[in-house]
């Protein structure tokens, strides 16, 4: 199978699977019990008026009819509006990517940098007293709510010892780098590090554990194969055996892996952004759950089905490009 | 099911490895503590601390000016640990100690019924989706790829959002037999929670027992059956369900730790429905880190011990048992 087609496949299935993420949204959202008009205006409101706002969110029409508009409205990227704050949720989901993404990416960083190299030692010196070490850590790591991981954090370094704040976000990145591009003022960059430094180590610590285990057990698994014994054999220095080959074809299943975790990566992000007040997309989540704020809750869910789609077909293609057996499948 | 190799096999990894008895040890003491928590508490959990004028909810860091009912008598509230509270109390009086008891019952079943929900939905439908193949495993792979797509704690939260946090009163027998005087008389148990953990986990279940029921399918025992005339029901429920459940067991022990943690997560939230929660706790003490580090400290070693001892376990079974078993499934940790 050629890369393309391959790529299209991928494509139609993630398709049809953003489908079926709206589609079991606009159903949870249909069968929640309770009158939406009560969540916008006051119950006690007259008849009349609460009959126009049925009639302006389409709720007096038939349920497929609803179906069929809401389906028309994402295609066109019409959110709707928040029954809260009766702001369009397409800039309410927006306005809240750069936090949490910001959150993501620092704690993948902070998992990468400290997992590969822990996983590598691990993996070499197996028994030894580093391999312990390490194995013990990711086993702490994976079995660690990682809530109670900040509030521990924010106990000892930010109460204890006052090294970090306790959290917020007083400064986005984009900004302070613009900042710091148009100015070279320095400030604003250390600020926000200073702030995410917490919340990225306790979302990325469940994620350096398990990295940690992956590039151990992977690279065990190499260690066992005939090229190395045979690259052995031809003289190869054994750091050069170990990094050009057996950590990078290590690297290939790993890589698949974080696709699929991703899915846990926002979960986390979402109890991570609660213990630090990280205003990010979880935050805004919890929020329009409590409110029952289905407008805002299906908005959300969507963006981040969408985002796990697309990033798992960029995950595949990847894949396909290390490993092009998989094309053949 | 487990043939005498298997079991063979199962003790010697046990003997040689020190962790998996680690694990069972910790393990077992968690359920013994959770099983006998109204005999093993020294104060009824949900009695709280009163004020001199009557109003509950005593500031913390004090001692003075708060106080608990015991025997109609107040008694001063001691907030840090001590002997007559362990563990020291909580924001609002109550004994931490006593708490981290019942908090090991909701969380041991959560973890334990909610696995049981997925693998009762996820092995059918692997079961299935693998024997049949062809356009029947396509169609269910799309539905199961459609719930991975759906972060599980986030799932979860819409589930709980939607239903409610219901919960479930189980009597509580020790109280029932006059052994456990001013306990409560039942365990609230978060039944909207519970249901919910299976629903966003049970795919992991999927994925395996279909992975083995593609093999099976082509082994040569299963093809005699259905020359004999054995039915695609008869043969998936006698032959092809009890091959497949070596790694079922495997995975739903290792989904036991990842649902506690969900469950920890979704109470941390404030979506139990119960307060007698590890996570319910560990909220509850952010707030007040300052003075009274303990109230949020103590539930979560109860949660890591949980964790860590299943999971230590879960690495046995996976290594005596079945090496290529795909592990860490749904966590939301």
């Amino acid at each position: 199978m050629a890369f393309g087609k391959f790529l299209l496949k991928r494509s139609l299935q993630g398709i049809l699977v953003v489908w079926g993420v709206v589609t079991v949204l606009f159903g949870l959202r249909a069968i929640t019990p309770g009158d939406p008009v009560n969540l916008i205006v006051d119950p006690a409101v007259d008849l009349e008026t609460r009959e126009r706002i049925r009639q302006e969110l389409g709720l007096d029409e038939p349920i497929y009819v609803q179906y069929g508009d809401y389906l028309g409205d994402l295609l066109v990227g019409d959110l709707g509006y928040s029954y809260q704050s009766s702001r369009p949720v397409a800039t309410m989901v927006i306005e809240r990517v750069p936090a949490t993404l910001e959150l993501a990416i620092a704690a993948t960083i902070v998992a990468l940098v400290i997992a590969i190299p822990l996983g590598v030692i691990s993996g070499t010196r197996r028994n030894e007293p580093a391999d312990y070490g390490a194995t013990s850590f990711s086993l702490v790591g994976i079995s660690t709510p990682n809530f109670w991981l900040g509030i521990m954090l924010i106990l000892l370094l930010a109460v204890e010892f006052n090294i970090f704040p306790t959290g917020r976000r007083p400064v986005a990145f984009h900004d302070a780098l613009w900042t710091f591009l148009t100015t070279f003022y320095v400030g604003d960059l250390l600020t926000w590090l200073h702030h995410i430094a917490l919340p990225a180590v306790t979302l990325g610590t469940y994620f350096t554990a398990l990295i940690t285990r992956l590039t151990r057990s992977g690279m065990l698994d190499e260690y066992g194969k005939p090229y190395v014994t045979a690259t052995e054999a031809k003289g190869i220095p054994e750091t050069l055996i170990r990094y050009k080959h057996v950590l990078r074809n290590t690297m290939i299943p790993i890589i698949t892996v974080l696709g699929l975790q991703l899915g846990t990566l926002i979960g986390g992000a979402v109890v991570t952004e609660t213990v630090f007040s990280w205003p990010g997309l979880g935050l805004r989540l919890i929020t329009a759950i409590n409110n029952l704020d289905w407008p805002l809750i299906q908005g959300i869910i969507v963006f981040v089905g969408i985002s796990y789609v697309i990033i798992n077909i960029g995950v595949d293609a990847i894949y396909a490009t290390l490993n092009p057996r998989v094309l053949d499948e | 099911m487990i043939s005498d190799r298997v079991a063979s096999n199962l003790k010697a990894e046990f003997r040689r490895n020190l962790l998996p008895k680690i694990g069972l040890v910790v393990l077992t003491a968690i359920l013994l503590m959770a099983l006998f928590a109204p005999v093993l508490a020294t104060h009824n959990p949900n009695t709280t601390g009163y004020f001199d004028d009557g109003t509950s909810y005593p500031p913390m860091g004090t001692t003075a000016e708060s106080y608990e009912v015991v025997d109609g008598e107040r008694q001063s509230i001691e907030v840090e640990p001590s002997s007559e509270h362990l563990l020291g109390t909580n924001n609002v009086g109550q004994d931490v100690f006593s708490r981290l008891l019942y908090g090991a019952r909701t969380s041991l079943l959560v973890g334990t019924l909610g696995t049981g929900i997925a693998v009762i939905m996820g092995v059918p439908f692997g079961l299935i989706s693998g024997y049949f193949g062809g356009r029947i495993d396509d169609a269910m792979m799309r539905v199961a790829d459609v719930m991975l797509a759906f972060p599980s704690l986030v799932l979860a939260l819409a589930l709980v959002g939607v239903f409610g946090s219901m919960t479930v009163s189980i009597p509580d027998p020790f109280v029932a037999a006059g052994l456990a005087e001013g306990m409560p008389s039942s365990t609230p148990l978060p039944g909207t929670v519970t249901l919910v953990v299976g629903l966003v986990t049970w795919v992991w279940f999927a994925r395996v027992a279909r992975g083995e029921a593609m093999a099976i399918r082509n082994e040569e025992y299963v093809t005699a059956a259905r020359s004999l005339g054995a039915s695609d029901a008869t043969i998936l429920f006698k032959h092809v369900l009890p091959n497949s459940l070596t790694p079922v067991i495997v995975l739903a022990t290792i989904q036991v730790a990842s649902v506690i943690l969900l469950e920890s997560s979704l109470s941390f939230l404030g979506f139990s429905g119960t307060t007698l929660s590890w996570g319910y706790e560990i909220q509850q003490g952010q707030e007040y880190l300052r003075q009274n580090w303990w109230i949020s400290t103590i539930p979560g070693v109860g949660i890591v011990l949980a964790v860590i001892s299943i999971n230590l376990l879960g690495d046995w079974l996976r290594d005596s048992l079945d090496p290529n078993i795909e592990g860490e499934g749904g966590g939301a940790a």
